[in-house]
């Protein structure tokens, strides 16, 4: 018999007992939208974080220094301030190193425009003015690093656009600001710049957008009392970001920072921390291999959504079996082969299982194209999953059909013909 | 015995179908029988004599404890449950009781059933389909599904699906059982037109005056030939 009247004949069967088909079919459709979901999902998460990284971004080296335990566990896992500015303005004269320059997170109280404060605690960054780059920034400028005199209130900042539509007023360049920072101090500032977008500007900061504002890392001075500010991270920059480049700014930062010379060496040697010197690339990697566990752990339960799921077809392909008891001793009466029932049940299941499969897809890139959008990260479409889902589907029908087919196919005729 | 197996319908050469339930069951203790070409015979037999075994081996559904079976001049007792299978298919035609007819098919897809599993394409199964349902007076029912039938229209739809392959034997089980005895007569009167048309056919019933439409009645007493009784009248 060919396929097609196998095809044609089992579609049939199903369409008979449509209510029941739709039932069975549900828990590989639970299964299949599960898996497709989280995958899309997934990937959206990791395409939003890797589309992150700007070209600019990838010949950045990112040096923080940590208890040797909290080695793998992200971008400033651990950090302790170790850096001087004076380690920068070194690293930065090293060979094969473009620039470099200190970064630390500084805790915020309020941020001040006119008469409307806004209480912020976190986004403010201070760090060198080679942090920020001339194209990034849509109105303005970049602040001018290194020579600040806070005394005099020339304090530069820069401002994201979700800072700078905080205010009910936009704040626009060459406004005054008010922060409100460590130990009540109240910081007058100068707007010089407001950036292109919201986004995050390096790993350091944490992914998505969000209000931010970048001040000089002189602002540390404000607060500290003669001592040397010291900075919990630093950034080294390499002129291209082809591995070589990379290598050697990592190379040659190391080198300067566990030398005698360094500053932050000298601490980190006295507290028992590691240097940890990594790109954006390969800090993504690792919050890829946590996104990685977590779908892998998502797209297990649905495995096992798929199992009970196949169970069910198995199941009610058995009843099927009983039931058509009589229908199989007639097709066998008229010259049906064992070869012929055993295929016909099992693409009886098999359309099952795939039917369930399809409509599983769906609903799951349905579902992933709707929560991503509603959580904002970008849809992708998951051909490769939405592929194996398909083969899935009829791996399952094959499984689940396989003993009610066998079954059917040694049914004896005789019996089968007098069964009622 | 040689020359006679090859043009009968059927030829039985001693045949023996014995069930072991806890103590051996001969349900046909030697048997042999021709059926020639073209004949028209009955079986008659109260219940437990072997009709249904009988009717069984000859329709190669069961395999006989001894001997030989021939149909249309093969010997079907010494081949592969697949080619029992296929000889089943082809060269048999089945008429039941309960006319067994797939629920969900039509009279036309029912009728084509057999061409399916012998592979024939579907425009040259609907055709032969349509083609047989009109010779038994149903032209005009191709669509209808079983539970849309009379009973006789559907016992029509089963003697159609009987004789879709051209098959060298039209076997019927109590064809007429589940009918109205007026309803039963049209459905004889079929037979007498197919037996007329060159059929070959054999008849299990336990009415005599079913049988009584045969050539000949074999009657059946616990597991062997009674008596073969001539008609010569045929069927009034």
């Amino acid at each position: 018999m060919k396929l097609l009247e196998s095809l044609r004949i089992s579609w049939r069967a199903i369409r008979g007992h449509k209510l029941r088909s739709t039932l069975t079919t549900l828990g590989v459709i639970i299964g299949i939208a599960a898996v497709i979901t989280f995958v899309t999902l997934g990937a959206g998460l990791q395409e939003g974080i890797v589309g992150d990284i700007s070209p600019d971004d990838q010949r950045n080296v990112y040096v923080w220094a940590a208890p040797p335990e909290n080695s793998g566990q992200g971008p400033l896992a651990g950090a302790q301030p170790v850096f001087t500015q004076r380690d920068a303005n070194q690293a930065a004269n090293l060979s094969g190193v473009e620039d470099a320059y200190v970064y630390t997170p500084v805790p915020g109280q309020s941020v001040t425009y006119g008469n409307e404060t806004v209480a912020r605690q976190s986004g403010f960054i201070a760090t060198g003015a080679g942090y920020l780059d001339d194209d990034e920034i849509a109105d303005g400028r970049r602040f001018t690093g290194g020579t600040v005199d806070p005394e005099n209130g020339t304090l530069e900042v820069v401002l994201n656009p979700a800072m700078a539509g905080l205010f009910e007023q936009n704040v626009s360049v060459g406004d005054t600001l008010t922060l409100g920072v460590f130990q009540g101090l109240q910081v007058e500032v100068t707007v010089v710049g407001i950036l292109e977008d919201s986004e995050s500007r390096s790993a350091f900061e944490g992914f998505g957008p969000s209000p931010r504002l970048y001040i000089p890392a002189d602002f540390q001075l404000i607060g500290g009392v003669g001592e040397q500010p010291r900075y919990i991270a630093m950034v080294a920059e390499a002129p291209t970001r082809s591995d070589a480049d990379i290598d050697q700014v990592k190379q040659v930062t190391e080198q300067y920072l566990t030398g005698p010379d360094s500053d932050a060496g000298e601490r980190a040697a006295s507290q028992d921390l590691a240097f940890e010197l990594q790109t954006s690339t390969e800090l993504i990697g690792q919050l890829e291999d946590v996104l990685n566990l977590l779908q892998n752990f998502v797209v297990g339960i649905a495995g096992i959504s798929l199992l009970v799921g196949s169970i069910g077809i198995a199941n009610i392909m058995l009843v099927s079996v009983t039931e058509r008891t009589r229908e199989i001793g007639i097709m066998k009466a008229v010259g049906a082969q064992r070869r012929d029932i055993l295929g016909l049940f099992i693409v009886e299941a098999v359309i099952l299982g795939v039917l369930g499969a399809i409509m599983g897809t769906a609903l799951g890139l349905l579902a992933g194209y709707a929560v991503s959008g509603y959580i904002g990260i970008p849809w992708v479409f998951p051909a490769r999953w939405t592929a194996v889902a398909i083969v899935v589907g009829i791996a399952v029908g094959v499984l689940a059909g396989l003993y009610p087919a066998w079954n059917a196919s040694r049914t004896d005729p005789i019996d089968a013909l007098r069964y009622e | 015995m040689e020359t006679e197996s090859r043009n009968s319908a059927v030829s039985l050469d001693g045949v023996v179908k014995t069930y072991r339930l806890g103590e051996p069951v001969h349900a046909l203790d030697g048997v042999s029988l021709e059926v020639p070409r073209g004949s028209y015979t009955a079986v008659m037999g109260p219940s437990g004599s072997g009709k249904s075994t009988l009717m069984n081996l000859i329709g190669c559904l069961d395999t006989p404890t001894e001997g030989e079976i021939f149909l249309d001049g093969q010997d079907v007792t010494r081949v592969s449950d697949r080619e029992r299978t296929r000889i089943r298919g082809e060269d048999v035609g089945f008429v039941f009781q309960t006319f067994n007819l797939m629920p969900r098919l039509t009279a036309r897809e029912n009728v084509a059933l057999p061409m399916v599993f012998r592979g024939i394409g579907r425009a040259e199964r609907r055709e032969r389909a349509a083609e047989v349902l009109d010779s038994v007076g149903l032209g005009d029912r191709l669509e209808h599904r079983p539970n849309e039938l009379s009973g006789g229209q559907r016992q029509r739809v089963a003697i159609a699906r009987a004789l879709v392959n051209d098959p060298a034997l039209l076997l019927a089980d109590e064809p007429t059982g589940n009918l109205d005895t007026e309803t039963g007569e049209q459905i004889m009167d079929l037979f007498e037109e197919l037996y007329e048309r060159g059929n070959t056919i054999l008849m299990v019933t336990h009415e005599r005056s079913i049988a009584e439409h045969a050539e000949r009645i074999v009657h059946l007493l616990d597991g062997e030939i009674e008596r073969i009784e001539q008609l010569s009248g045929v069927g009034r």
